[in-house]
């Protein structure tokens, strides 16, 4: 196989500053590339280094607001790729519109463009009217014109691009975000995690881990309570995760066998995901879910709404339950698993192999490959 | 036309582990591999002997002047077995294959997974082992293979065929079978493929004593009924040859059953065959099967033996060993199929099975597993060259492994040797690894468990993740890189 020379361009990256999932989806990706394929990445950061294959050049932007500071990280970066240009870079990869003014100087070379997610959904699909969020789309809008090819982590979110940007169909592809299955995919005790969070082994728990937004539906699961409840009188809940909606959602679930601990660590996570029973995701809007694929990789059951990547995703009685983004809907989902024991476990089972199939970053790094070689004709 | 029949059986017993073994480092000049294996191993073997390998034997022995024909699959582990502790059923095994109605067919001498391994090397060692121990044996030379519970997909086609055999054995999954019936002859990578028929095999080998069946008793005159209203070029059966006495006891009429059918199928003027007599059928279509198949639980995949992580631990540890030992007849013995079937935590009815098959549960089996594994391979290091690059590259029992932990509990993830260790820096949750390297575990499990000064001093000297995946990855490379 020909090896390539590979640039990508990312804001955040896995060693360096993390601010969310973007990190983990351009590091995993350039590592699997750079088994094959000599892969610089450019970032932000104070030092150079090398990591599993990958050389990371960085460069430490200024600014006074967030796009001001992505202008400068732009400029740097460019400046810093040509440094390494020599042989020529082969193809330029870019994630998400922090880097779209590097896009736009180096528009001239074979060019691939990722959208994670848009603003208008980060803004909980309602269109925002501040200046920022007018800038932010219109770089996403250019990055959507001038790319040679664009990759989309669902067919919701081309959806979305086509319909707010009126990106060439033709030179879209869809290709889903992978996971490092070995993250969540250890064997722990669900009993003694249950303990720590004063419940009996027996307990089923319902578990949600994500935001407190109105965007990730958690209060959809918060009204669903009382209808498990009603079957599953021994049920409990824990909704883990930071955000505006927590403290409205303690005073709902006051004297209810419902846990809001905030903010967990990684490994807190880890470990939840290994005491619960049942993996709920009840968002409204999700491009992807990422979540998805690390309950799965834990060989836990999920139960998610019908929206976006995760109804996508999982295939309804195959490695899930795929349901109504409605209190009715979940708690159907929630009680359906806890009348069928042997399906819970089968469906568990269903998506701990799926993701070995399908989200396994060397199989999907073939896909880019793909987009790749196209961007170079 | 005559309907034709070829029943095939796959005889095997492992090497069973010894329960609860407890590493020992101290140099003790007896070691012995033996010391691995648990005693039980005599006993069942004389018992599965008792029960079925002799009274079955002489039973088909008993109809092959008569047109009874058959296909043994023997592991070589089980041969082994028989000529330490029972020659006589050995001496039966012998006095069949040396009939013109039987054929012993090849499979991996130690019954093993190693077709699912890295490289196709070992498997083609294993199948050789195998056929050369046949030769030995039984003076034949195997024309037709089975790998080990069927287990087959394109790689194993390809490798098998240019091993030279003429044929090989698998299920008959219905996702590559589709609508096509198992009664016929089948191609893969260029390979002629003998497609199980799963239904009829099962009637036998899992619904015989089954009472909610509507066929029950299934009687051998009934069966051979069946076989001549089937329609297909033949009809290919294949079962676990301890069905006949073991896993149905002879009061289920099991035996009974065999004694009459190969009378009852010349009654039903069916043909008995031999697998090498159906290969010139004529081949129906090519299939192209990208991932493992194999007959093991309702899945029919490789999930029976690689699907979990403890099974997935093994599995990487049993690859990795072969750099570390020079008996590589012991080396083998832990490749054996049953121990990483033994760790199979599926539940529900597969479970069940699973249980029944199972020498302990599948934690004792891992624990069991690694801790033997670890012992071969710490004893094995000192016969080798370079062997102060090797000792710290070696796997660690199960006490010493390094477990990830953080303020709030273990989180898990567990590393069994040096290799791991650096791709669990790498996926270990962040702040676990900010607990253990503020604590200085890090260095002090490199220090006094790997006992690698090198890694150790690295490793207290790294300032973040970075450095310590740095670190542990400079260094196992430094080690490999010697060793080559």
């Amino acid at each position: 196989m020909e090896r390539l020379k590979i640039a990508i361009f990312c804001w955040e990256n896995l060693y360096g500053d993390r601010v969310g999932g973007l990190s983990n989806a351009a590091t995993y990706l350039a590592q699997s590339l750079a088994k094959n394929h000599e892969v610089h990445f450019f970032t932000r950061g104070d030092d150079d280094f090398e990591m599993n294959g990958v050389y990371y050049h960085v460069y430490r932007p200024h600014g006074n607001n967030v796009v001001e500071y992505c202008s400068d990280l732009s400029r740097g970066l460019v400046n810093r790729f040509y440094q390494y240009d020599d042989p020529g870079f082969d193809v330029l990869h870019f994630h998400d519109w922090h880097v779209t003014e590097a896009l736009h100087l180096l528009q001239h070379r074979p060019t691939v463009f990722s959208f994670h997610s848009t603003e208008y959904g980060r803004n909980g699909n309602v269109h925002g009217d501040w200046w920022e969020y007018h800038e932010i789309c219109s770089k996403e809008w250019y990055a959507s014109l001038i790319a040679r090819r664009c990759i989309m982590v669902s067919w919701t979110l081309r959806h979305e691009v086509l319909d707010l940007y009126k990106a060439d169909p033709g030179k879209i592809h869809v290709i889903p975000n992978g996971v490092v299955k070995e993250q969540f995919d250890v064997s722990i005790d669900p009993g003694s995690i249950k303990a720590q969070y004063g419940l009996h082994y027996m307990t089923p728990l319902i578990t949600y881990v994500g935001r407190m937004a109105y965007q990730k539906g958690p209060d959809i699961l918060v009204d669903a309570i009382p209808l498990i409840r009603e079957k599953h009188w021994n049920a409990a809940f824990i909704l883990a995760g930071g955000g505006g909606m927590r403290d409205w959602l303690i005073e709902r679930t006051r004297d209810w066998p419902v846990q809001l601990p905030g903010f967990i660590s990684d490994s807190e996570y880890v470990r939840l995901l290994h005491a619960s029973d049942i993996v709920v995701i009840p968002s409204r809007n999700e491009p992807f879910g990422i979540i998805l694929l690390e309950a799965w990789s834990a060989n836990r059951p999920v139960v998610v709404s019908r929206v976006g990547g995760l109804a996508e995703n999982v295939e309804h009685g195959i490695n899930g339950l795929v349901v109504d983004t409605t209190p009715e809907g979940i708690a159907w989902g929630v009680n359906y698993y806890l009348d069928n024991q042997h399906d819970r476990i089968k469906l568990a089972r269903g998506g701990y192999n799926q993701v070995d199939r399908r989200f396994f970053w060397d199989s999907i790094k073939d896909q880019v490959m793909y987009v790749y070689r196209e961007a170079m004709h | 036309m005559k309907q034709r029949f070829c029943i095939g059986f796959e005889v095997h017993q492992p090497h069973r582990l010894k329960k609860e073994f407890r590493p020992d480092f101290s140099n003790d000049p007896e070691h012995s591999t033996e010391r691995y294996f648990d005693d039980a191993n005599k006993e069942i073997l004389l018992r599965v002997c008792d029960k079925c390998y002799d009274p079955a034997t002489s039973i088909i022995l008993d109809q092959l002047d008569d047109g009874f024909c058959c296909a043994f699959s023997l592991s070589g582990v089980l041969i082994e077995q028989l000529e330490k502790w029972a020659p006589d059923v050995l001496d039966l095994f012998k006095q069949a294959a040396r009939h013109k109605n039987v054929e012993m067919i090849g499979q991996t001498y130690f019954h093993s997974i190693s077709s699912l391994f890295w490289t196709m090397d070992e498997f083609c060692n294993q199948v050789n082992l195998h056929r050369d121990l046949l030769k030995d044996v039984f003076g034949v030379e195997p024309q037709v293979l089975e790998n080990t519970e069927f287990l087959f997909d394109n790689r194993i086609a390809a490798t098998v065929k240019e091993l030279g055999f003429k044929a090989c054995f698998t299920e008959g999954v219905d996702h590559i079978l589709g609508w096509r019936s198992p009664n016929y002859l089948y191609q893969c990578a260029g390979l002629p493929v003998i497609m199980r028929n799963f239904k009829l095999s099962d009637d036998i080998a899992f619904r015989f004593t089954c009472q909610d069946w509507d066929a029950w008793p299934l009687t051998a005159d009934r069966y051979a009924n069946w076989v001549s209203q089937t329609p297909g070029d033949f009809v290919p059966v294949f079962i676990d040859y301890e069905t006949i006495g073991e896993h149905y006891w002879v009061d289920s009429g099991i035996h009974e059953f065999f004694r009459h059918l190969g009378p009852e199928m010349r009654r039903s003027d069916v043909q008995m065959v031999k697998p090498s007599d159906i290969l010139s059928s004529e081949i129906r279509d090519e299939f192209s099967i990208p991932l493992p198949i194999s007959w093991a639980d309702a899945e029919k995949d490789g999930t029976a033996w690689i699907e979990n992580r403890k099974q997935k631990n093994a599995f990487r540890s049993v690859q990795r060993a072969e750099s570390f030992c020079k008996d590589k007849h012991m080396w083998r013995c832990l490749q054996i199929s049953d121990h990483f079937y033994y760790m199979s935590c599926k539940h529900g009815s597969c479970g069940e099975v699973h249980n029944y098959f199972s020498h302990q549960p599948e934690h004792e089996a891992f624990i069991t597993f690694m801790d033997v594994l670890a012992d071969f391979v710490e004893h094995s290091i000192p016969s080798m060259d370079k062997k102060e690059f090797l000792y710290p590259l070696r796997t660690i029992p199960i006490d010493d492994a390094f477990y990830f932990s953080s303020p709030v509990g273990l989180t898990g993830h567990v590393a069994f040797d040096m290799d791991q260790f650096a791709e669990m820096l790498q996926v270990a949750p962040s702040d676990s690894i900010e607990f253990h390297h503020r604590n200085g575990d890090f260095a002090h499990w490199c220090r006094f468990v790997i006992r690698d000064e090198p890694l150790a001093l690295a490793i207290e000297n790294a300032q973040n993740r970075q450095d310590l995946i740095l670190a542990a990855d400079t260094r196992r490379h430094e080690l490999w890189n010697a060793l080559r």
